[in-house]
């Protein structure tokens, strides 16, 4: 059934609705607190403290080309991990858990890749909802951008310390 | 008559035988002189009557002149008068006939007169043979005795017809006085009538005078009339007018006054209106206020209310939240089940179950949220509202207050221009009194004035009427006064003509009245001639002093005879002027005859009475005939007897004178006496003596 179908978390960003892979997703966490870091990648916002470990967080927004947007109670923290990695990635809300059919994934058409095309992955859609599918690795790929690479390695090696910021969980 | 003297002579010559000479001589002395005074008296009366009855035979010819003068006149006047009577005419040619009668009677008259005065004479001459025949004296006193006897029967004969002329005379004295009363009453009724046409005459005169003046006054009247009627006209349409306006004016006043009074009711509804509107404006202050209170209280209900809604809303945000934290709670969850496979597919169960009712969690309090919003929304609109409303509210109440002091200040003009729409009313009733007074009066006016320009419209047709009448009248008042001239003037002429009438009838009324009294003159001295003669018969039968008196009488009838003879020629002129005067009145009463028919009946009558004064003068020339026959012996025999008596007297006074010188006695008698005569003076005892001696 794994390759039948696969779980994925659904997530919205700038009014369209993103997947990925629930297996790529450590956990969910609400957007409580963003320590700045300086030189940083201008995606990545700043560093949060997740489980005892200091996480970059990367606006998905920012990585996409969208406007920057006020964080709301709704703006989640998806942490996940690509090739040993751990990222945060600041969306406008994540809250469903679906299973898609892999048959029902499209490969994204050549002409409507576009600008953003190198960061997902296909298309389906669910009851009539489109539903972009997330590359995850090509949003993380830190090799075709120094910066982030560099901002992201940074910020692990520095090992920030993780704020005594009150973090609800 | 010498011859009674005689004895006288002798006894005077004889009284040289003293003693009884003067006895007898006294004794006769005292007849003689008894004798002397009966003759005397007796002579006395004869004369006495003589000469009334040769004064009254005077009086008769005078009268009967005056007779025929009045008579003239009468016919005279009567020509005057009646200028056409045919038959006064011919009463005139029998009057003048008569008066012709008269004169040849009167001139008959007046030559027996003259014959009887021969006679007279003849008679005196016969009575003087008869004197000389003193012997014969008792045959001829017989004689004469018997004459006087004849003298007393033709004295009684010529008294009957002296009475029967006086009573002719009276009655032509009657016919003369109702001649004179109607001629009188003519000349008076003509003097009326005169003066009345006089009157008529000036009274035309003036009438015309005065129809002049109310001919030009009326033609004023006439214009002014036409004046006043234009003015009346003029009056009655301005009077018209007036009215017309007095109406408008009364129409107007009165619309005026209804305009008043609904102003006044208006301003009355206003006042009221306008407290009522105080009232309410007190009253919507006071809600105003309320309203203020109630919006504080609404406010600060919202506010409250403001308040919990927040808290629902923080609550909801906590719900939120906790949906939020479920939902990712939920997600973990599954994301862990996911990793763990099989093993987790329960759990992953669960955890959606979670996520969803985390989810309708979240919907609902979304849901609450948006209402909570929407609530909040309302709670600040309806407390900006409630805000905005305490304001308003507030400035409503400024504004009312405001309002409050406008209406008061409107309140008091209202109730200024109330009072002052109170005082036009009043004023604007009494203008309506009066308008109205005074459209009747015009009303009245117009009526009266319509009437006065229908009375002067007829006036002014009237006095033309009147004018042109007033022309005929002008023309007929000359006319009239024409004629009433012409009557005037004739009205004159008989008047004239009547005043002579009725002073010719007057005097001829008075001459016959004297006639009248004259006649009745004569027939007392008729009467006491018939007495005389009667004692002078019964004297000549009883005693000798009868002849005495008898010749007085004849003595005395003898002067009236001449007169009467006198008066007789007299009448006989008078009588032949009478003629003439008829003859001339014969041709004038030709022209008298016509218009004078009722005199023609007096004339009548005094043609009569003239027949009658003529058949009287005749009979009184007849008496008087046989008067002058008697009277004439009588006065011869009077006259010798008052020689004879004259003598004796002076005989006797000488013979007194002798005795007197003889003896004192006879002294006592005769100191003057007086010679007796015809003219019938008093003489005492004077020679009668020897007459009555002779007599006897």
């Amino acid at each position: 059934m794994a390759s039948q179908a696969e779980t994925y978390v659904l997530f919205e960003l700038a009014g369209a609705t993103y997947a990925m892979p629930s297996s790529s997703v450590q956990h969910i966490e609400m957007m409580e607190h963003v320590t700045l870091v300086p030189n940083a990648h201008r995606a990545i916002d700043g560093v949060v403290f997740s489980r005892g470990q200091v996480i970059p967080a990367l606006n998905l927004r920012a990585r996409f080309g969208f406007p920057r947007q006020e964080r709301t109670l709704r703006t989640r923290v998806i942490f996940a991990q690509v090739q040993r990695r751990v990222v945060g990635m600041i969306v406008d809300s994540a809250r469903e858990f679906k299973n898609i059919p892999a048959a029902s994934v499209r490969p994204i058409e050549q002409a409507l890749t576009g600008v953003s095309g190198n960061y997902l992955r296909g298309l389906t859609t669910v009851n009539d909802r489109l539903i972009l599918i997330l590359d995850l690795e090509a949003v993380l790929n830190l090799d075709k951008d120094e910066s982030l690479a560099t901002s992201l390695s940074e910020v692990i090696a520095s090992g920030a310390q993780p704020t005594p910021a009150a973090l609800a969980h | 008559m010498q011859k009674p003297k005689l004895p006288s002579a002798n006894g005077q010559s004889a009284a040289s035988t003293r003693d009884s000479a003067v006895t007898d001589i006294n004794s006769m002395l005292l007849r003689i002189g008894r004798g002397l005074d009966a003759q005397n008296q007796s002579l006395d009366d004869a004369a006495n009557v003589t000469n009334r009855m040769a004064a009254s035979l005077k009086e008769t010819a005078g009268q009967a002149q005056s007779v025929a003068t009045a008579t003239e006149q009468i016919v005279s006047s009567i020509n005057e008068m009646a200028a056409s009577a045919e038959q006064m005419t011919a009463n005139v040619a029998q009057v003048a006939s008569a008066a012709a009668q008269t004169t040849s009677s009167i001139k008959s008259v007046s030559g027996s007169i003259q014959s009887v005065t021969i006679e007279a004479q003849e008679m005196a001459t016969s009575a003087q043979e008869v004197t000389s025949a003193v012997t014969e004296v008792a045959a001829s006193v017989k004689r004469i005795n018997k004459d006087s006897e004849d003298l007393a029967t033709s004295l009684t004969q010529s008294a009957a017809s002296i009475e029967e002329m006086g009573r002719s005379i009276q009655s032509v004295s009657g016919g003369a006085d109702d001649l004179t009363v109607a001629a009188e009453e003519t000349s008076s009724s003509m003097n009326e009538m005169a003066a009345s046409i006089e009157e008529v005459t000036g009274m035309s005169e003036s009438l015309t005078a005065s129809v002049e003046e109310t001919a030009t006054s009326i033609e004023e009247m006439a214009r002014s009339i036409q004046g006043v009627a234009q003015s009346a006209e003029k009056i009655t349409e301005v009077a018209g007018d007036a009215a017309a306006s007095a109406t408008e004016l009364d129409r107007s006043s009165r619309s005026v006054n209804e305009l008043v009074k609904r102003t006044e009711e208006i301003t009355r509804r206003v006042s009221r209106q306008a407290d009522e509107g105080g009232e309410k404006i007190q009253q919507s202050i006071q809600g105003i206020a309320r309203v203020s209170g109630a919006i504080t209280g609404t406010t600060n209900v919202m506010r409250e209310l403001n308040k919990r809604t927040r808290e629902i809303s923080g609550i909801v945000n906590t719900i939120i939240i906790i949906a939020e934290r479920t939902n990712l709670l939920s997600l973990n969850a599954s994301i862990e089940a996911a990793r763990a496979g099989d093993a987790g597919r329960g759990f992953a169960v669960v955890a959606e179950e979670i996520r969803n009712l985390a989810d309708r969690c979240a919907k609902a309090s979304a849901d609450v949220t948006e209402i909570v919003r929407g609530l909040e929304d309302v709670t600040r609109e309806a407390t900006e509202a409630s805000t905005a409303g305490a304001r308003l509210a507030e400035e409503s109440n400024r504004q009312s207050e405001a309002g409050l002091a406008g209406l008061k200040t409107i309140l008091a003009g209202i109730n200024e221009s109330s009072s002052l729409v109170a005082q036009i009313a009043r004023a604007s009733d009494e203008q309506i009194a009066s308008v109205k007074s005074v459209s009747d009066a015009i009303t009245l006016t117009l009526g009266q004035t319509r009437q006065i320009a229908t009375g002067a419209a007829e006036q002014s047709r009237g006095a033309g009427q009147i004018v042109q009448a007033t022309a005929h009248m002008r023309k007929a008042a000359k006319e009239v006064s024409q004629a009433t001239a012409e009557q005037s003037k004739a009205a004159r002429e008989v008047m004239k003509a009547a005043q002579s009438t009725t002073a010719i009838a007057g005097q001829f009324r008075k001459a016959m009245n004297e006639q009248a009294g004259a006649s009745a003159q004569i027939v007392q001295a008729v009467t006491t001639m018939r007495q005389s003669a009667a004692s002078t018969s019964r004297a000549m039968a009883e005693q000798a002093t009868a002849v005495e008196q008898i010749s007085r009488e004849s003595d005395r009838l003898t002067g009236k005879i001449g007169r009467v003879t006198k008066a007789m020629i007299e009448q006989a002129r008078s009588a032949q002027e009478v003629t003439a005067a008829a003859d001339s009145l014969r041709q004038q009463s030709a022209q008298a005859a016509r218009a004078m028919e009722e005199q023609a009946k007096a004339i009548k009558d005094i043609n009569t009475g003239a027949g009658d004064v003529a058949k009287q003068i005749k009979l009184i020339t007849r008496a008087n005939l046989e008067h002058s026959k008697n009277g004439v012996i009588i006065l011869e025999k009077i006259r010798e007897v008052s020689e004879v008596s004259a003598a004796t007297a002076g005989e006797t006074r000488s013979i007194t004178a002798s005795i007197g010188t003889l003896g004192d006695k006879p002294s006592t008698r005769d100191p003057h006496p007086e010679p007796p005569g015809p003219s019938g003076k008093r003489g005492r005892r004077p020679a009668s003596a020897p007459a009555e001696k002779s007599s006897i």
